[in-house]
């Protein structure tokens, strides 16, 4: 193609107005291409991990409503989720709840706890903030973990009789029975994905929404211009932990039960990392974030030995597996230099720059 | 001198207001009754309190004594946020923006506010579009239109000084509270905020008050002049009443002169 072509291409691609559909049309491809993507032979190879994917961008989502668009970084994001995780696990294994029931009530249940937690320290300074929530999240961990009453599971969690009767699996696929036909457990949470993020985004295109980036920007300015502040914030902290929740009675399901990794700081600490990897300024920025983190996870953990040159003979075979096993070194190391950068912007931002160079400098040429 | 008037039945009045930090007094004993439609002048040297006076009388600091009171009634105790939806409202000593948001959404999320309240479950619809129209005609009022869509942090700091101004404004205020709006600005520019200032509040019918260190600003275009120094007011009274007090020449325009 000619680079007049191309710049034509560019343009065209630039002058359709998505409008108000582009965040509900992006969000359907995600839904919908992400499973043949990731089992694609160039990029994994199998689909089984897809449905955890989507899960997880819901969860990291649901937190960058807290540090994207309030301003709020907690520490304990991942208690909120696996509140609802345990939630689930619980009502099933213990007392023979139905799902549909208990998940409504561990979302509930999460967003309460969130409520109360956020009314006693949405108000303190950042740093306060970050150290409270963290010490609410070890706390969870330590209920969890000294298994009250029997009902947690302790350190081993929770796996015997957590499923829903619902839920058939056979040859490492997951599906969910209803009446005579069964339909593919991705699909299942790839319809709550694309309903949950659709009310998130609606979530930060409110007025509502508008207030909150309001807040972040200058929040003794937005004060001080007639905005309660503290309940903003409150409610922010409320609406994530129900998200996050969202994403965590999902999981329950997938990962057959309840561990107590879903209430562990490092998974908090994931959280962020995947939130502000992705970019923090996107409303895509979490899934952008998620993909990458998992992406690697999964594809570095099985990639063993690097044959150069890419071809059929190979010249040398370098063994890499010992090397690559540290996958997280990596992607630490990836977060390291995505926020010395830029902060906020994460590889979103980065591509969006590089992609707007490279057409500003294709048109530029062109003419 | 000082204010005749009564503070509980001026649009704007404090009473005994004071701010302690620790051992050093900021503001001290304060008596102010600002009439409606009043523009007034708040001077004094630096350090007299002037920035203080105004964090006190919109609670943005809490006052250690004394009573601030709206339109007759006693609002001592109302928290920050609340008192722009009683219809007082201020501007900043230091341009403070919503850095990454444009010049319009910054106008607009205030307008909202101020419809909303403190508080409100707005969950649906689409946000930008909530009283963008008002938005849009503060801006014009201001001389901002062109740059609505520019994000606020690239602003000219003329046209960030203005932009606070319009901040305010979209408050719907009855009283304005103006920190040196013309800080930072050439005679030209100064002059035409100042008469921006005026025009605003001619329009809306505003009672404003402004901190202001210029004295050729100040003398032409007060009604009164309040004169703080070392936190408490040292006279207040018309321009003419403010040049020819004694008190005044020697702590403060007296000291200006000698400067120059």
């Amino acid at each position: 193609m000619s680079r007049d072509a191309t710049a034509g291409v560019l343009e065209r691609l630039g002058a359709v107005e998505l409008g108000v559909w582009q965040v509900p049309l992006g969000l359907l491809a995600v839904a919908v291409l992400l499973r043949p993507v990731v089992s694609h032979d160039l990029m994994l190879g199998y689909p089984q991990v897809a449905t955890s994917f989507l899960i997880w961008m819901i969860i990291v989502a649901s937190f960058n409503l807290l540090m994207g668009y309030t301003g709020l970084i907690s520490f304990g994001h991942a208690m909120f989720m696996g509140i609802g995780t345990y939630s689930v696990a619980i009502a099933l294994s213990s007392f023979a709840v139905p799902f549909l029931v208990a998940a409504p009530l561990g979302i509930l249940l999460s967003a309460g706890v969130a409520y109360l937690v956020g009314r006693l320290i949405a108000h303190k300074g950042e740093i306060y903030f970050a150290m409270l929530t963290l010490a609410f999240a070890k706390s969870a961990h330590f209920v969890a973990n000294y298994n009250p009453g029997g009902l947690t599971g302790g350190t081993t969690g929770l796996a015997d009789g957590t499923m829903p009767a619902w839920i058939e699996t056979s040859r490492g696929f997951t599906y969910v029975a209803l009446g005579g036909f069964r339909i593919d457990w991705y699909w299942a949470v790839a319809a709550v994905f694309v309903v949950g993020m659709l009310l998130l985004w609606q979530l930060v295109r409110s007025p509502f929404g508008r207030t909150l980036v309001a807040v972040r920007e200058n929040e003794a300015l937005a004060r001080a211009m007639g905005v309660d502040v503290r309940r903003y914030k409150v409610w922010a902290f409320t609406f994530a932990a129900a998200f996050a929740a969202l994403g965590g009675v999902l999981l329950e399901i997938n990962n057959q039960g309840a561990t107590l990794s879903e209430l562990s700081i490092v998974t908090s600490g994931n959280i962020i990392i995947m939130a502000v990897l992705g970019g923090a300024n996107y409303f895509f920025g979490p899934l952008a974030g998620v993909f990458v983190w998992m992406f690697v996870e999964e594809y570095l953990a099985d990639f063993h030995t690097l044959v150069l040159p890419l071809t059929e003979v190979p010249l040398a075979r370098i063994e890499l597996a010992g090397v690559l096993v540290y996958w997280q070194f990596f992607l630490g190391l990836l977060f390291v230099v995505a926020v010395l950068v830029s902060p906020r912007e994460g590889i979103l931002g980065l591509l969006k720059t590089v992609l707007g160079r490279l057409s500003a400098r294709i048109r530029g040429e062109s003419e | 001198m000082s204010d005749d008037a009564d503070p509980r039945s001026a649009a704007l009045g404090t009473e005994g207001l004071s701010k302690h930090f620790g051992g050093i007094v900021a503001v001290d004993e304060v008596d102010l009754a600002v009439e409606s439609g009043e523009l007034r002048a708040i001077i004094g040297p630096n350090g007299a309190g002037k920035t203080t006076l105004f964090n006190v009388v919109t609670h943005a600091l809490a006052p250690t004594s004394g009573s601030v009171y709206l339109d007759g009634e006693d609002v001592t105790d109302v928290p920050q946020e609340r008192r722009p939806h009683l219809g007082l409202a201020r501007s900043f000593q230091s341009n403070e923006l919503f850095a990454e948001l444009s010049v319009l959404e910054n106008v607009r999320v205030i307008a909202q506010t101020a419809a909303d309240g403190t508080f409100s479950f707005s969950l649906l619809g689409d946000g930008r579009a909530v009283r963008a129209d008002e938005a849009r005609d503060i801006l014009a009022r201001v001389g901002l239109s062109e740059h609505a869509e520019t994000e606020a942090k690239n602003l000219s700091h003329g046209d960030q000084r203005r932009l606070g101004i319009a901040m305010a404004i979209a408050t719907e205020p009855s009283v304005l509270l103006l920190d040196e709006p013309t800080s930072g600005m050439g005679p030209g520019e100064s002059r035409e905020t100042v008469e921006l200032v005026q025009s605003l509040q001619d329009d809306l019918g505003l009672t404003v008050l402004m901190i202001e260190h210029d004295m050729e600003i100040v003398l032409s275009v007060s009604d009164r002049i309040t004169v703080l120094n070392r936190g408490s007011v040292l006279a207040t009274g018309t321009p003419d009443e403010i040049q020819g007090d004694d008190d005044v020449q020697d702590a403060y325009l007296g000291g200006v002169r000698e400067e120059l």
